[in-house]
């Protein structure tokens, strides 16, 4: 009987959990009410787009594209600023990475949050959700803007699209104009600017963000307008590729009047910066990369090891503080952009001066020729026996064992491409040195501890290394691939300021006077130099042309990955890159005379850079092409 | 029994085999197009480069669609082009390359000038394009090997159409030495290869001008042949070099 009860109840039991129905959302996936209605959702989901925003930071190469570690063809070996041993001249963007494919996504993420969010509004207050609107606009502006700069107009989505849908045509759009594009990244920005927060957490954008992004963006439009020469137009009339001339003062007023709404929230970082003072003026700028709270950073991405990292400490450190990858000197800088900079002996042509009356000039220390040069050049670039992490950087292309009766002549003839001769050069082909004997009986290694090596491309092969963005007291033992963590400044004030100044520039060129352009230029590119321990212009009439302003965003934004992105605006990019091939500053030792003296010569290499003009604009993948027919192809390809 | 059963396996698999064969209903593409792109003032045909930097013909096949993705076939470096693996088709055909536009069109995108021919490619098809170039780059005499061992070439440079609106400023002049007969801007070699380079309106001088570049980087090695052209460019565009043809010279 007993035995019976169970029966029953245990049927019981089993009969009423079958009533609870299976049709229950699975709980192993995220759904949007998890997202939408608590902060902490939100703040996962902007992490999620913020880490997929196509900025070329640190983990960027033209030949791998975005987010990937191995950097060793750095940018900056595609500009002019540097050479790199992995970097045998000029190149677009590998189209096989090209960030088409990944921009498209995120912006369909940033187009799902903007449709969905306001489903949720009445968790929040109207604030908050206005300034997350606006971070999402600012999320979708960023990303169509990295898409305009490079291919010219694109397909505006700006609505989730939804497949498979009834009508596939809808799906098939077309690319918008050029012009179209940047109006819509304006609009994003302008509303970004009008919503967001005044603050936000760090690697998040607030209002200033968005104004500072806005200022870029309508900087690199202007600029197009005035200098473009390419035209493309579809068969409806939409001109994909190049702006009108005449659209060249509404852009560069547009990036005018973005810049002076950042004015008031930031400013240069001067922390340690003292007036005369050019140690503390060095210092200061050194410090400035790596000051979480620095005043000047506008927008940054942040890493963290061992979560989110990067490799640039381990690929560029100088050779004799290599790490336990083995990789060095991959980012070179050039003697073409060390000359940018002021304080240094130059020729009449502007070149830097080596020898006087046909003969060398000798110096007790390498450092001796750069006495007096402009704090900024040392803290951005190594300069041939300048301190580093407590060392100094020795680099020597060899010993000179020559006469030095009379002075030294050039070793080579002006403007000759040949390699150095071995009469009267001891050299090394590696780090494995035999030290060789001088005259007074000491011994010395023919090459330096970082170079320059004749048969090993992992030392500094212009005759400088890199500096920016190198963490100062970072041990050896951490110099590694993926276990860097400094934050990449993808925005900073000096940025604004130089926008500012090229578009006031630019405003005067054309002709505007609704204000004194020229002298608000003078006063940006003053302030820049000013911090930068440079000589300052006496007067706006300083600003003769407009290479005035752009050397000055050269030197200030160097190895920022920034340069490639103004050559193509200005279109320079293929006069300045025509079979050219960049100079190094070659140090030696003169074992008579126990001097050195610098040879200033074309890179040994002999690496030629030709800038092809149909990558103004760049190839659209064929494999988005076949995906739609509406889509067409940049002229040239 | 046993003989059945493998009566029946053989028949199987012969029959399974056998309808493994395929057959591709679609002829293999085979139908030729050739032609040359001719300079209009000479009457020869224009020379460019190999690769993307020279002329290219564009195919536009219409006779499915209305808005087809183009199918482009390079030049040879001597103007002329050869491709024999075209399916049979109507075609819009243009060129592209150092010369005024075929087909150009307004600001608005509308189609203001068309000289691209529609053609129903079958068999050998000959199309031939009569173009203006934006710069007709001419030998003076022959290239000549000079004592010290380098090489001197003379030429001069006219403008190839009258419209002003491709007489854009000169911006380079090279003469391009190679070891091999293909050479042009993207094959050279840039060690013996001058260049000069002209900012704004200053080359328009030169027009008509007998112009002579030697080569640098000192003596040439001997005991081979070079090959030279000059190549010229302006600032329209793409910037495409016109070139000259190509010389043979010896350096015993």
């Amino acid at each position: 009987m007993k035995k019976n009860i169970y029966i029953i109840i245990c049927f019981l039991v089993c009969w009423t959990t079958a009533c609870k129905k299976l049709d229950v959302p699975p709980i192993n996936i995220i759904q949007d009410k998890d997202v939408f209605t608590s902060t902490g959702g939100i703040q996962a989901y902007m992490a999620r787009i913020y880490s997929e925003l196509p900025i070329e930071d640190f983990r960027y190469s033209p030949q791998r594209g975005l987010n990937f570690f191995w950097i060793i063809s750095p940018f900056p070996a595609v500009t002019g600023e540097a050479l790199s041993r992995d970097q045998n001249g000029a190149m677009q963007e590998n189209v096989g990475e090209s960030p088409w494919g990944d921009c498209y996504k995120l912006i369909r993420d940033a187009n799902y949050f903007i449709e969905n969010m306001p489903k949720y509004a009445s968790t929040y207050t109207p604030a908050q959700v206005n300034s997350w609107l606006g971070e999402a606009r600012f999320i979708r502006a960023l990303t169509y803007f990295a898409l305009v700069k490079r291919y010219g107009g694109v397909p505006i989505v700006d609505k989730v699209l939804e497949y498979p849908t009834a009508n596939i045509d809808d799906l098939n759009i077309a690319r918008a104009s050029e012009e179209a594009v940047y109006d819509f990244v304006a609009a994003d920005l302008d509303f970004a600017y009008a919503n967001l927060s005044e603050s936000n957490q760090a690697g998040r954008a607030n209002r200033y963000a968005a104004a500072a992004f806005k200022s870029r963006a309508m900087l690199y439009a202007g600029s197009i307008a005035k200098y473009n020469t390419t035209t493309l137009s579809d068969g409806a009339g939409n001109r994909v590729c190049g702006i009108p001339s005449s659209k060249a003062v509404t852009y560069f007023k547009a990036a005018y009047d973005a810049a002076l709404l950042v004015a008031p929230k930031y400013s240069l970082y001067k922390k340690v910066w003292a007036a005369g003072d050019k140690e503390a003026q060095f210092q200061n700028y050194v410090n400035m990369f790596y000051d979480e709270s620095s005043n000047e950073n506008i927008f940054v991405k942040q890493y963290h090891y061992p979560e989110s990292v990067h490799g640039y400490d381990a690929y560029n450190v100088p050779r004799q503080l290599m790490g336990g990858n083995g990789y060095s000197s991959a980012v070179n800088p050039t003697l073409n952009y060390v000359e940018l900079f002021d304080g240094l002996p130059k020729n009449a042509d502007g070149t830097l001066r080596t020898t006087t009356s046909g003969k060398y000039d000798l110096y007790t220390n390498t450092m001796d020729l750069f006495a007096n040069a402009e704090p900024r050049l040392r803290a951005t670039v190594i300069l041939p026996g300048d301190q580093f992490k407590g060392q100094s950087i020795e680099i020597r292309r060899g010993i000179y064992t020559g006469s030095s009766a009379g002075g030294i002549s050039p070793i080579l003839a002006p403007g000759s491409t040949s390699n150095y001769p071995t009469a009267n050069i001891v050299q090394s082909s590696n780090a494995n040195q035999t030290p060789y004997k001088l005259p007074d009986g000491t011994t010395m290694n023919p090459a330096g501890l970082s170079g320059v090596f004749t048969g090993d491309g992992t030392c500094a092969i212009s005759g400088f290394s890199i500096r920016k963005y190198l963490v100062p007291d970072k041990p050896t033992s951490e110099v590694l691939e993926n276990r860097s963590d400094q934050t990449w400044i993808e925005m900073r004030y000096a940025e604004v300021l130089l926008n500012r100044a090229e578009a006031a520039y630019e405003l005067n060129a054309l002709g505007q006077n609704d204000k004194d352009y020229l002298q608000d230029a003078f006063l940006d590119i003053n302030q820049i130099r000013e911090r930068a321990g440079a000589t300052l212009l006496a007067g706006p009439g300083d600003l003769s042309n407009v290479n005035v302003v752009r050397k000055e965003r050269r030197k200030e934004l160097g190895f920022e990955n920034k340069i490639w992105w103004d050559m193509r605006r200005w279109r320079t990019a293929d006069t300045e890159q025509n079979s050219t091939i960049y100079r190094v500053l070659m140090p030696f030792y003169s074992a008579n005379d126990k001097k050195y003296f610098f040879d200033a010569r074309t890179d040994e290499r002999n690496v030629r850079y030709t800038f092809d003009v149909r990558w103004y604009y760049e190839e659209i993948p064929n494999g988005e092409i076949q995906k739609s027919q509406k889509l067409i192809q940049n002229p040239g390809y | 029994m046993k003989k059945i059963l493998y009566t029946i396996a053989v028949c199987a698999i012969a029959l399974g085999g056998s309808s493994c064969k395929k057959l591709d209903n679609y002829e293999e593409p085979q139908e030729t197009l050739t032609g040359s792109v001719i300079d209009a003032g000479t009457g020869k045909t224009l020379q460019t480069e190999n690769g993307g930097g020279g002329t290219r013909i564009k195919l536009l096949e219409i006779s499915w669609s209305d808005n087809p993705t183009p199918f482009y076939i390079a030049s040879m470096q001597d103007g002329t082009f050869n491709y024999t693996k075209l399916f049979a088709g109507k075609n819009k055909i243009s060129a592209e390359g150092a010369f005024v536009p075929l087909v150009q069109t307004d600001g608005s995108g509308a189609t203001t000038v068309d000289k691209s021919q529609t053609v129903d490619i079958k068999g050998t098809t000959t199309v031939n394009f009569s173009v203006d170039p934006l710069l007709r780059v001419e030998w003076v005499g022959e290239p000549v090997l000079n004592a010290d061992g380098t090489v001197s070439a003379s030429f001069k440079i006219t403008r190839g159409t009258s419209d002003p609106a491709f007489q854009n400023d000169i911006t380079d002049v090279h003469l391009f030495l190679n070891s091999n007969k293909f050479v042009g801007n993207n094959n050279y070699d840039n060690r013996y290869s001058p260049q000069t380079d002209f900012s704004g309106s200053s080359a328009n001088a030169q027009l008509g001008q007998t112009i002579t570049l030697t080569t640098k980087g000192g003596p040439l090695p001997t005991k081979r042949d070079y090959f030279v052209r000059i190549g010229a460019r302006t600032n329209y565009g793409l910037k495409y070099y016109n070139y000259t043809d190509v010389k043979t010279i010896s350096v015993p």
